[in-house]
Parts: C-alpha cells; structure tokens; sequence
C-alpha cells in the first residue's frame, strides 16, 4: 500500500503544531501507523521529505522505540506486561495461555492478521495489575480466562470496553489518536476507578498534601 | 583585540590549575600529561559521553563522572584512575562491559596494532574476562557505502562516526539504528553512506568496525612505513600520512593541520591513489624516422628531444598542466622563458580568458597569505562566486560549514541553484545563471564588509566580466578576495609565473599551434580538459615534448616522452589557494625517478643552456584588468545557457583504478528552473539531453525550484555525464535520450 496524498496533507497538519519541525517525527511516525499498520519504507522516505532528514535520521527514530513496528502489526495489538509485579501476580500465566491458544509468540501476528502479541514493560498500572493492553488501552486485573475472553471478542468483531479508557479500536484507528488527531473519545469510559483514587481519598480524609503546594 | 578569558581553579589528581572557564575535565587532565582512557571523545565532535570510559572521581559527588562530558567548575577537585579507586574500578568495569560482546579477533582485525580498544583494553583492563555467555554476533562486514565496510560485532557505539557524519560533514547518512543490546551502526535501506567524507569515519573510529574495501586485510600497522606528505588532488592543501609496505602505497590518512585541514580531509585525498602505480612510463619514448614511437635511453631522448626544440625554441608553446609542484613550476617558468625564450606559456589546463590572466596577474600572484582558512572562520560573510566548494575544495567547504553552524559566519553563493553543499552551509543563494553573474555579483555588496571575504572560483574565467565585477566588488567593500583554484599546483604555477603575461593563452596556444606556434613542451594535461582540440593541436605541430608519469593520448602522439615523477617518488612542495607551502617528502625513494624540474635541467643542459630561479613577477608587466565582452549568442526555442562545473569525484584521470571510490561518485542529473522545464516540455523525473557543438549528455532531470531561469545545469566530465563544454555556452536540451 501506498501513502496517500491526504496523508502528507495530515503530516503538514502536525508538523505545523511544532516550533521546531523535527519535534513532528514521533506523532509522523504514529500517523505513518495509521495508515500503513506499520512503519513501511514509504512512511519513513514521507517523513524524511517532510521534515528535511535522512532517511537514516527518520530510521533511527523508528527503530528505537518499541511502539514503531517494523512489519504489521496485527488489527488488535494485544500487550502483556511480564514485569515482575504483573509476571508475578499472573501475567506471565496470561502470557503462555494467549501465546499457546494462538500459536503466536512475541511481535509476531496470526496468519488472519488478526491479533498481534507483544511482552511489554511496566505501565505504570501496577494497581491493577496484571494488565494488559489492546491497541494500547488498558485491560485491568486479567485473568487467563479473561484475556483468552477478550481476545476472542476482539477477533469475532464483536465490542470490548477497556477497563479504563473508550471501546478497543483498531490498531490503525488508535495510531490515528496516537497522531495527535481527536477521535472524540476522550471522555468514553471509566476515567479513574477507585483502586486509582484510592490513595487521593485517604490522604483527604486524613488532611494530607503535598508539601509546598498552595490549597 | 584584547581576549580576556574567565578562568578556574581546579585540582587534577592533588596537582591545583587554573584553566579557562567551560574545559572538559578530559581536557584539563589532558594539560596536565595525564591520560584518561576514552573511545567517543574526539575534540573536534561535541561531547556525547556515549562510552563511559572516561569516568573519573568528582569530590562532592556520589558517582564516577563522564570527564568527556563535564566542564570544570571553580574548585572542582578530579581524581582520574591515577589516584582514585572509585575511577580505576570504575573504568575496568567499563572496559569490562565493553569487551563483552566484542570478538578477540585482533589478529586478523586492520586495527590491530593501532586499536585504542586493544590498547587501552591492556593498560585500563583487567586480564581475564567474567563473561560466560555466548557473544552477540552480526553477519560481516556489510557496506554503509562502496568503500565503508561496517563489522558491527566489533562497534563499542561511540558514536564518533555518526556525530562526525551529522556535525563536521552534514551528510547524516549512517545513525545509529536499534536499541540496548541491539543497538547498531547502520544506513536506512535507500541511502548508502556517499559522503564526500566518508573515509574520516574509518580513520576516527576508535575500534575496528569501520574499514574500508580498499585497505581491508591488505597489512598491519607494525609493517607500514608512514611519511607526513601534502594532498595533490586539490587546492585545499590537506596534511595527509602515506602508508607504505614493502615500496607500496597501502593507503593514506588525514594527518593533523589544525590551521589548514584540522584532523580531516576527503575520499579522493584518501583512496585515490592507485595512479601513481598504474601504467606507469618506465623509460623515455622516442619516435623514429618512421613515426613508429620507441624506447629510448635517457640521454638519446634529451638529445633528440633538445634538437626538436633548438630551431624552434620561441615559436614553442608550455602547458604544464595542474599537478605541478612549486619546485616544477618555477623549472617550467625558466625553461620556457628563458631556455626557449617564449612567453606562451600558461598553466590552466580548462577555459580561460584573458581577463583572467589580468585578473590573476594583478590580484593573486605572487602575493602574501591575506586569506587564510582562519579568516573564513572569522569572517562575517563570505561570498563565493563561481565555486562549489563542496565539489572544488572539500576543506574550504568543511571550514565553512563550521564557521556557518557556528553562527559566526553567513554564506552567500552567487549560482544557479541551491547546491547540496550550499545547503548544508546553511546559505543563501544569490541566484544567476552565467548571463546574470556579472549584474548579481555587483548587487551582492549588500551582504559585504570590511569583515566579509570573497571566494572566487577558477570558473569564473568561463563568464566575461566576472572577475572584473568581483575585483570592484572587493574594492568597494572592503572585503578580502582570494581566488580558488580546482588544482593543488595552480597556486604555485602562477606564483612562479606560468602565465601568459605577453604571450598566448591555453585556448589561443591550442588555435595557432601548426601556424605561429610550432613545437609544444607539455606536463601533465589530460586533452579534454582543455577548451579546444588540443589532440589534433598536437597532430598539427612540428614537434612536441611530452614529460608524464603514465601512458596517456599525448605521449601517443608525442615525439619525445620524458617519464616523471609522480608525487610518491619525489620531495615537493605544493602551494594551496591560501598561499600557503605544503611540503612532502618522498614517500617510495625511487632510484632513477626525476621530477619534472630535474629532466628540465637536463633538458637545459642539452640545449647549451641552465635553469634560473629568478622571480618573474618582480619585473612582469601585468596586464591592466577590464572585462570582456559579454556573450551575445541569442537563446533559441528548444535551448538554454549552460551552467556546469565537476562533481569532486568525476572521470578525472588520477582517480583511475579505484573502483569502490568511483561507486561513491555522485551521478549527474540535468537541472532546470520549473518555468525552464514547461518553456522546454521537460518532464520531472524523465531524461533530457543536453549538446551542443557534436558533445552531448543525457541525464535524469530534476526540476529545481528557485533555480535561474533559462539556465540548464549537468556536472562536466563526471560520473554519468561525459559533458565537457564551459559554462555560458548555448545547447540544446530535448526530452529523452539514453
């Protein structure tokens, strides 16, 4: 597939956000995503030209951070966190139960394209751990059974809120959002559930702040 | 000017110094004779702390710092590994980590012998290895370029070859790609590494995972005989070091000039020397009653060669070519006015005018170093006219990349389009095509001062006024004016006087040769980079002298050719555009090797005569400057004015026999402005032909964007473009071609 014109239109939009041009390249790269489900050749020579790099420059990027991917990813990019904490308390369960049911190990897709696994690091969810991530929403206190659940929801096409966050979209609508562009949803779904503010209740009740910090 | 400078007192290892304000530690411990293992350091690359060998102890502080790194400030008390048990475990746990992946394969490694890894392994390290692990391994080498090999099992990620890709040369085409244990030098899959520079990153690199195909496995750094020697492929000047092994050149290094080259130099001045080994003349030629050319010995050369020209001597005409030595010059200047006793006599082996000998006569020869690489850097602005340093003078180039990203200097280019150098020089460009240079050079006073320098091409002779305008600009701002030529002897040609000063110039010795000119004694020309026929000049003649290094089309067709020298076997000196002496020593002693200057003497000798040193400028009468006549041509349908110069690494004749070099080359593409494109039903992307006069070229197209209109440009004689017409002239330019 190739990028369309619209596309570059799109990447003229963010670079435009940006004092300095080159601050455009990550959200680029997720728009880059969007369109091509991965960071193709064609999506780093469209950033390159945009921004006035070297391909090399662009590909340095891209290949440092682990949200680039090199091939596609699948429609639904399922994480799971094997931190200790989450691998601890059944990620790494989780972990071998999805991989065994779906014959795919780590950064490799379902031949339907379907599901797409990554072992990924802490995300900063240890509350609610183990966790999981679709398309980089969170999925809370999993379960193998859960997970197993989800998933096959995810590939029947059917519906999946995130625990916290909006309904689960493709992979490639996400990296639109990831882009920078409002897909609206910023209000859908759980915000912040009680293990979250959990804390910030206790300290309230018992007249706690931070220090230095004005009321 | 009075520089004060803010200073410090610190404390390196119990010993108290008071420093310049901002030092890096490494450089304090530097002052103070004390080394500090490193492998990212590099003075001329800014600080990146990428290796951690450099740590040392800071009082004060918890952890052992990156002295690379960090500047000193008032107090600061430093403990290198020298006395401080924290620095030592420090570094020896460093080089520890470092070692843990990199191959013990010294014994076949280039760098072996001259490996800052294996050396600072022995004194920083310690013996034995805790790694039990199984060592990440790449498959090897792979190119980042032709000529750069990269073994990335052996990279300790310093960096120093990437940040010297982005900071010095600007042609960020190597990064570093991936992550952690991953992590890897490497070129996106589109763009090879060709960078006019790329051969300082294999000289830089502190380990041995850059090489290049070149000298890769062909010796160790204990068997080479090393000489300090001056480049002859430019006007730039470059200190280099030739390596030698058993009486062969093995390969050659930029060598430390901080006022001239500073610790770097390009891939020509590196890789191509294989011509001074190739086809080589191995004794006199001398061509028999029946026209049949045959070895001869020395003194029946110089006999048949002294009786040729004792008839004709002042009706001889002198092209020495552009790679002549000081020493060689001022021999060819006494030979030929003296000796022979004729003024035609001229050193520029390209288009010339006679503007330009008034030019050079008045302006450039002779005079002291006014204009130095320093003052570039000094300067406000610089304005170039008719000269792309990048592809004419590498170093101007790199000095003014620096004083630009420095932002001291501002870069103004009197040319047809935005160049990729001038780009990288953050300039601007003063857009003209050559029938607008004159008028643009004039208006260019704007941008001028009394700080402002003028940097003025050998092109410029190709433009009728152009010199003219550049000397009034020069005067009436102000501003220095030096003039750069493409050649490293063109400089010391003119300084000993192979100008025509009273008689003919290349162009007009070529034309009269058969008529008033009758014999020609020529050095090192190749014939197509002259402007006219000087092949068949040479068939007109009566009789020719030919002193070459190599079997070319002239000792064809000379009557007597005298081997020379080339730069590997003599001693000499080369004068760079600044005027300065860049002086070499003979590299392979070469028993029976004569430099041009030597068979001239001999030459003398045989026509009863001797060679002088006399300085021919003290009495010349240099010839008042004014400017030529424009051209007139009118520019038809179907045609534009030519606008051209050659890419460094182009079809030039000393850059034979090294093909991973020649694949570096950049290719030529035809450029026209986009209205130029619609006007001549050019396509974006297609092929245009470009000929005039019988000489063609054809080339992909690109439409460039503020380009002059009406101009084309195509690289001359370079890579993809066999092209060699000046820049002025009216050609054709048609859609399609091969």
């Amino acid at each position: 597939m190739s990028l369309s014109e619209s596309t570059r239109v799109q990447a003229r939009e963010i670079i435009s956000r940006y004092p300095q041009a080159r601050s455009a390249l990550l959200p680029m790269l997720h728009l880059v995503q969007a369109e091509e489900g991965y960071v193709s050749a064609d999506g780093i020579a469209l950033c390159a030209e945009e921004l006035s790099l070297t391909t090399a420059e662009v590909a340095a990027v891209a290949t440092f951070y682990t949200m680039y991917h090199r091939k596609p990813a699948g429609e639904y990019h399922v994480g799971v966190c094997i931190n200790p904490g989450c691998g601890i308390l059944g990620g790494d369960a989780i972990w071998e139960k999805l991989s065994s049911r779906l014959g795919i190990g780590h950064d490799e897709v379902t031949p339907d394209g379907k599901i797409s696994l990554e072992r990924i690091e802490c995300q900063a969810a240890c509350t609610h751990a183990p966790v999981m991530t679709a398309n980089w929403e969170f999925l809370d206190n999993m379960t193998p059974e859960s997970a197993i659940d989800v998933v096959e929801k995810l590939v029947s096409g059917k519906e999946v809120m995130s625990t916290r966050g909006p309904r689960i979209r493709t992979f490639k609508e996400n990296e639109l959002t990831l882009a920078g562009f409002d897909d609206g949803l910023v209000d859908e779904g759980v915000q912040a559930d009680e293990q979250m503010l959990a804390g910030l209740k206790r300290a309230k009740e018992l007249g706690q702040s931070a220090p230095g910090v004005k009321k | 000017m009075t520089v004060t400078t803010q200073t410090v007192t610190v404390t390196v290892d119990g010993v108290v110094v008071e420093v310049p304000a901002g030092t890096l530690i490494i450089r304090v411990a530097e002052m103070l004779g004390t080394a500090i293992p490193r492998f990212c350091d590099h003075p001329l690359l800014d600080p990146v702390a990428a290796c951690r060998m450099c740590l040392v102890e800071i009082e004060g502080q918890g952890k052992p710092q990156p002295s690379c790194a960090v500047t000193v400030s008032d107090g600061m008390v430093i403990k290198t590994q020298h006395t401080s048990e924290m620095a030592e475990k420090a570094q020896a746990g460093v080089m520890e980590f470092l070692l843990i992946n990199h191959p013990l394969d010294c014994p076949i490694c280039d760098k072996g012998g001259e490996c800052p890894l294996q050396n600072q392994a022995m004194t920083n390290g310690q013996g034995e290895t805790r790694f039990e692990g199984t060592k990440r391994t790449f498959p090897k080498p792979i190119n980042v370029s032709a000529q750069v090999l990269l073994d990335r099992e052996r990279c300790v990620s310093c960096a120093r070859c990437t940040r010297f890709a982005d900071q010095i040369a600007g042609d960020p085409f190597i990064e570093l790609l991936e992550r952690g244990a991953k992590q890897q030098v490497g070129t996106s899959e589109d763009q090879p590494f060709d960078s006019y520079f790329s051969g300082n990153t294999i000289q830089i690199c502190p380990v041995g995972a850059l090489t290049s195909a070149k000298y890769r496995f062909r010796s160790r750094p204990f068997d080479l005989i090393s000489t300090p020697t001056a480049c002859e492929h430019c006007a730039s000047g470059c200190a280099l070091r030739t390596d030698v092994r058993r009486s062969t050149v093995m390969r050659r290094l930029a060598w430390d000039a901080p006022e001239v080259n500073e610790e770097w130099n390009c891939d020509k001045g590196r890789f191509a020397f294989p011509y001074t080994s190739e086809g080589r003349l191995t004794h006199p030629l001398v061509r028999d009653e029946a026209g049949n050319l045959g070895p001869a010995s020395w003194p029946e050369a110089l006999r048949v060669a002294a009786a040729g020209l004792a008839g004709i001597g002042k009706s001889t005409a002198v092209l020495t070519g552009g790679r002549v030595t000081v020493e060689d010059a001022k021999a060819y200047a006494s030979f030929a006015r003296e000796v022979l006793g004729t003024n035609d006599v001229d050193f520029r082996a390209r288009a010339v005018s006679n503007e330009e000998t008034a030019f050079l006569a008045n302006h450039v020869a002779n005079k002291p170093m006014d204009v130095t690489y320093g003052d570039l850097e000094a300067a406000k602005s610089v304005l170039l006219v008719s000269f792309e340093p990048e592809d004419e003078s590498p170093i101007v180039f790199l000095r003014l990349r620096k004083a630009a990203l420095s932002g001291t200097t501002k870069v103004f280019a009197v040319a047809p389009y935005t160049s990729a150098g001038l780009a990288k020089m953050k300039g601007t460009l003063l857009a003209a095509g050559p029938r607008e240079e004159v008028s643009v050079i004039a208006s260019a006073a704007s941008h001028l001062s009394g700080d402002s320098v003028i940097l003025v091409g050998e092109r410029a002779a190709q433009t009728p006024g152009a010199l003219t305008a550049v000397a009034e600009l020069a005067a009436k701002t102000g501003a220095k004016l030096a003039w750069i030529p493409r050649r490293a002897g063109d400089r010391g040609a003119l300084d000993a006087g192979l100008l025509p000063i009273d008689g003919r110039n290349t162009s007009e010795i070529v034309s009269a040769t058969g008529s008033a000119v009758k014999g020609l004694v020529i050095g090192g020309v190749s014939p197509e980079d002259v402007d006219g026929d000087l092949l068949s000049a040479i068939d007109k003649a009566q009789f020719v002298v030919s002193l070459e290094t190599r079997h070319t089309e002239i000792t064809a067709e000379a009557d007597v050719v005298l081997p020379v020298a080339v730069v590997t076997e003599k001693a000499g000196t080369f004068r760079n555009w600044e005027g300065r002496d860049r002086s070499f020593a003979a590299v392979i002693p070469t028993p029976g090797a004569l430099s041009d200057a030597d068979v001239l003497g001999e030459l003398a000798r045989e026509l009863g005569k001797s060679l002088s040193v006399s300085d021919f400028w003290a009495s010349a009468t240099k010839p008042a400057l004014k400017a030529d006549a424009a051209s007139t041509e009118s520019v038809g349908n179907g045609q534009a004015v030519l606008s051209t110069w050659r890419h460094l690494l182009d079809k030039g004749s000393l850059q034979s026999g090294e093909p991973y070099l020649a694949a570096t080359a950049r290719v030529a593409v035809v450029r026209v402005s986009p209205a130029t494109a619609q006007k001549l039903n050019l396509v974006d992307g297609g092929t245009a032909t470009v000929s005039c006069c019988g000489n063609s070229a054809s080339a992909p197209l690109i439409v460039t964007a503020g380009m002059t209109d009406d101009v084309v440009w195509l690289p001359a004689n370079s890579e993809g473009s066999s092209l060699n017409l000046p820049s002025g002239c009216v050609v054709e330019v048609s859609q399609g071609g091969n």
